[in-house]
């Protein structure tokens, strides 16, 4: 099989496609095959790993023009069609290229944020809206000798958003993101709704007008682009429209 | 390059080297007490290792009543870990650790960490193995990942300065003490020097100099070998845990907790071998027992085609796998393929835990002054011969708070350190990277390193004997040559990860022969560590650590007796 990868050399600015034939083994993931791509052809070839496991949400890149994690993504799935999947358009899915998916996976870097080399991004852009949202626990009252009690099923609802590794794969998704770069994005909105509803908080609803702007929750569209390339099933899209339904039954929307 | 600036230097009263649950707890602390803390990491903070833990976190907290309705205890903990350790733990580092456990939890959860739940909302805990009581704390099978997105919440809340893929590449010593380190900043290529009046080394393991790791890709145990090459000695480097189950093909970890929930090992005919090994605890045997057990049964020809068995989890339902175990049914489908509501799992050992590593006393303190170290790069030691599951989030969190107490105490009134050590030795380190890079042709970095890997597998895996291991030391001794003519292709300062790939197999490789020198030298077997040629634990002569010391480029061992004073040792049933 062949790989197809973008690259980028930040000393002459140069962008361009490589082609690289490798030999694909049962299982093989993406990430796999990248560094076949670093041991056999090229050193110079950049990419983020560390777990190899879909845990630690470092490997999140555009293959075959959706982002995912190239740790957990099967070359051999790819190549058979069973990965294809609908997402609603963004230029970065629109970049002309000639590439043969029954043949070739194409791998490029996660869009919506600032080349460093190859395919390695600034993720800073991410977690400096991530930061925005004031992500820290702030529980209600003195803490008690022993642990706060929690329901499970308060426990349950909270899993869906601690769930997020910060992979940035649905930032790289986001129509929203591709053209408002001031939008926070959905993993930051999801975590600041992870804040939201965890019990333990006074859940005066403070939290939610930290993103209570045109840039916060009102900017989504709803695409649900980020809840569809989610490795993990985190559903941002829910939490905004709750916090938005929230906010507007209060009658504390924003004048837009 | 001539020309060049000079090299940037950065001054804190703190560095911390390593973002995982030890770095980040300790950070917290060190913040806290009002110290200019910075922490310097070469991945995101997110992304280190820690992240990875599934089962949990073990505590006392005595929420899930033991089988006779009896409680936990602190003393209780304390018994497991040393009979679990083979005696080879320091009973006071244990003692510290269990007394501190309950304490840790409690004040995770007060950060912020969801942990799982029992009816009642107290904290829920499941029972891992070598353990008397459920003991272990967890959130899902995500509870690395949770306490970590806790941690990392509250250094950000603090403002503690980041330095993010900075890749350290020694530690500066001037009159006698460890005044800073050097790094290379991967964005640029340039070294920058960092003054401290401590550094804290909490870098993590060395798992990776296994082919056959759970670890993630980066473990590659820099921070133990800046230690040794900084002057102090590594404690019990020969004992390795290898996990029983790990996923065949990527050596995923498949968490004992899948075995705490009920699920249960077959071998090829079918037969539920656990009852020849351990016919009291079965499958929830500590990991050195199983894993041995499973190696036995391959050997044996009642494995798979490949070298695997299964871990069948099938009669537990597809509620409660769904409900109690969802990574680990996420990782079978999306890394095999397999759905283990309807299918066994295939499962190998593989190796998964540093034991031994930076000598440390139970302050955290190195020998040499201004240096601790914590978590899975230190050796205190807690663990001995064998860790418990669940056993080492908790060294992280609690040592993690603890050293950063004892930092905070020895630095009181020390003087911000001098620059010139820094400055000098950023300036060499550039030097020398610039000369690696240098080189036009040589042996290739990625072929000695999957030999290293290789290597240590079968020579220094799960079963020993001095025959394969002097094969092995000649082997290493061969790679270490080769390693003298390595060069990269790429000369590029950006982002050029061969060379940091080139800069951790250095350190690979001297761990290596650290861990192949100590293992030959213990003529026993004990925990983790398993001598075919010497089958029998031998207290009269190894009842002791090993310390390893660099002294002119040579590796020289010594031996320092075991602290006990709780418990006895005596043979370990399970
Ligand atoms: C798959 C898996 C599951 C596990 N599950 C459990 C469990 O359920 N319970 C349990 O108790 N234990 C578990 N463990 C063990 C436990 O996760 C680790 O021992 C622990 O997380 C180690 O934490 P740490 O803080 O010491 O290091 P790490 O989390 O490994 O962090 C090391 C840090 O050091 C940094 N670093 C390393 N080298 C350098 C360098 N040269 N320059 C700059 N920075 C550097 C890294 O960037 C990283 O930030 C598990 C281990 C594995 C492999
Ligand atoms: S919500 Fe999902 S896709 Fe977005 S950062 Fe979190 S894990 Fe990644
Ligand atoms: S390498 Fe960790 S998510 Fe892919």
């Amino acid at each position: 099989m062949r790989l197809k990868l973008f690259r980028y050399n930040p000393e002459d600015r140069e962008q361009r496609y490589d082609i690289f034939e490798i030999e694909s083994r049962p299982g093989m993931s993406v990430l796999a095959a990248l560094f076949d791509v670093q041991k056999k052809h090229d050193d110079s070839l950049a990419f983020r790993y560390s777990c190899r496991g879909a845990v630690c949400g470092t490997c999140a890149m555009l293959i075959n023009k959706v982002p995912r994690l190239a740790c957990r993504t099967q070359v051999a799935k790819l190549l058979d069609g069973s990965l294809e999947m609908d997402l609603a358009p963004y230029p970065a899915l629109e970049v002309d290229i000639d590439w043969n998916p029954e043949e070739e996976v194409l791998v490029e870097p996660l869009p919506h944020l600032p080349l460093i080399r190859d395919l390695v991004v600034d993720m800073e852009p991410f977690f400096a809206f991530y930061r925005a949202v004031r992500p820290v626990f702030k529980p209600e009252g003195e803490a008690p000798a022993r642990e706060r009690l929690m329901d499970r099923d308060a426990v349950s609802a909270l899993e869906a958003y601690t769930n997020c590794i910060l992979c940035g794969a649905c930032f790289g998704a986001c129509p929203v993101d591709a053209k408002n770069p001031d939008y926070y994005g959905p993993a930051a909105l999801a975590k600041l709704y992870r804040f939201h509803i965890d019990p333990r908080e006074a859940g005066d609803g403070s939290r939610l007008e930290l993103a209570n702007t045109p840039e916060g929750w009102w900017a989504c569209e709803f695409h649900t682009n980020c809840m569809r390339v989610c490795p993990k099933r985190v559903p941002p899209n829910i939490a905004i429209g709750k916090a938005r339904r929230e906010l507007s039954e209060q009658g504390r929307e924003p004048e837009r | 390059m001539a020309g060049r600036a000079e090299a940037a230097v950065h001054r804190h009263d703190m560095v911390v080297i390593g973002a995982g649950l030890s770095g980040l707890r300790a950070a917290i602390e060190l913040s806290d007490a009002g110290l200019d803390t910075t922490v310097i990491s070469k991945v995101l903070p997110l992304r280190s290792h820690s992240v990875a833990a599934q089962g949990g976190i073990n505590a006392s907290l005595g929420n899930v009543a033991g089988e006779d309705g009896a409680m936990d205890s602190w003393e209780a903990h304390a018994y497991d870990t040393v009979k679990g350790s083979d005696y080879l733990a320091d009973q006071d580092a244990v003692e510290v650790m269990c007394r501190e456990a309950p304490r840790t939890v409690i004040e995770l959860e007060h950060m912020g960490t969801v942990f799982s739940r029992l009816e009642n909302g107290y904290i829920a805990q499941r029972p891992f193995g070598g353990a008397m009581f459920p003991r272990t704390c967890y959130a899902a099978d995500r509870t690395g990942h949770n306490i970590l997105n806790t941690l990392y919440e509250q250094a950000l809340d603090r403002e503690i300065r980041f330095y993010e893929e900075y890749y350290t590449t020694a530690l500066v010593r001037d009159g006698g003490r460890c005044t800073g380190c050097t790094a290379i900043e991967l964005l640029t290529g340039r070294v920058h020097g960092f003054a401290a009046k401590a550094v804290l080394l909490a870098t993590g393991g060395f798992g990776r100099l296994y082919s056959r790791s759970t670890n993630a890709l980066i473990n590659t145990g820099d921070g133990v070998a800046l230690a040794l090459c900084a002057g102090v000695p590594l404690k019990d480097m020969e004992f390795i845990q290898f996990h029983p189950t790990t996923l065949f093909g990527t050596n995923i970890l498949i968490t004992e907790g899948a075995r705490g929930e009920g699920g249960r090992l077959y071998n090829s005919n079918n037969e539920r071998f656990m009852e020849r090994y351990a016919p009291h605890s079965l499958d929830l045997a500590p990991r050195d027992v199983v894993a041995r057990a499973i190696e036995e049964e391959i050997a044996a020809g009642r494995g798979f085609e490949g070298g695997y068995v299964y871990l069948d989890l099938t009669h537990l339902g597809a509620d409660h796998i769904r409900a109690r175990l969802p990574g680990i049914r996420q990782i079978a489908m999306d890394f095999a393929g397999i759905d283990p509501i309807t299918d066994p799992i295939p499962v190998q050992p593989g190796q998964h835990y540093s034991m031994g590593g930076i000598d440390v006393n139970n302050r955290g303190e190195t020998r040499l002054p201004g240096l601790y170290a914590a978590g899975e790069c230190a050796c205190s030691s807690v663990h001995g011969a064998n860790r418990l599951g669940g056993n080492s989030l908790l060294e992280t969190v609690a040592f993690g708070k603890l050293v950063a107490r004892a930092i905070v105490q020895n630095t009181q009134g020390l003087p911000a350190p001098a620059t010139d050590a820094v400055r000098s030795r950023a300036a060499s380190e550039q030097e020398r990277i610039d000369v690696l890079l240098g080189r036009k042709t040589g042996e290739n970095l990625f072929a000695i390193m999957d030999d290293l890997k290789d290597t240590m597998f079968e020579y220094f895996g799960i079963f020993r004997d001095e025959r394969h291991m002097k094969e092995g030391i000649s082997r290493l001794e061969r790679l270490q040559e080769r390693f003298e003519r390595v060069h990269v292709k790429n000369k590029s300062r950006v982002f050029n990860q061969a060379l940091i790939r080139l800069l951790e197999l250095e350190d690979m490789l001297l761990l290596a022969a650290v861990l192949a020198q100590s293992a030959l030298r213990r003529r026993e077997s004990r925990g983790s560590h398993t001598r075919t040629d010497f089958p029998a634990r031998d207290d009269e002569h190894f009842l002791a650590h090993t310390l390893a010391h660099l002294r002119d480029s040579a590796i020289d061992l010594e031996y320092e007796p075991v602290r006990l004073g709780m418990f006895e040792p005596t043979e370990r049933e399970y």
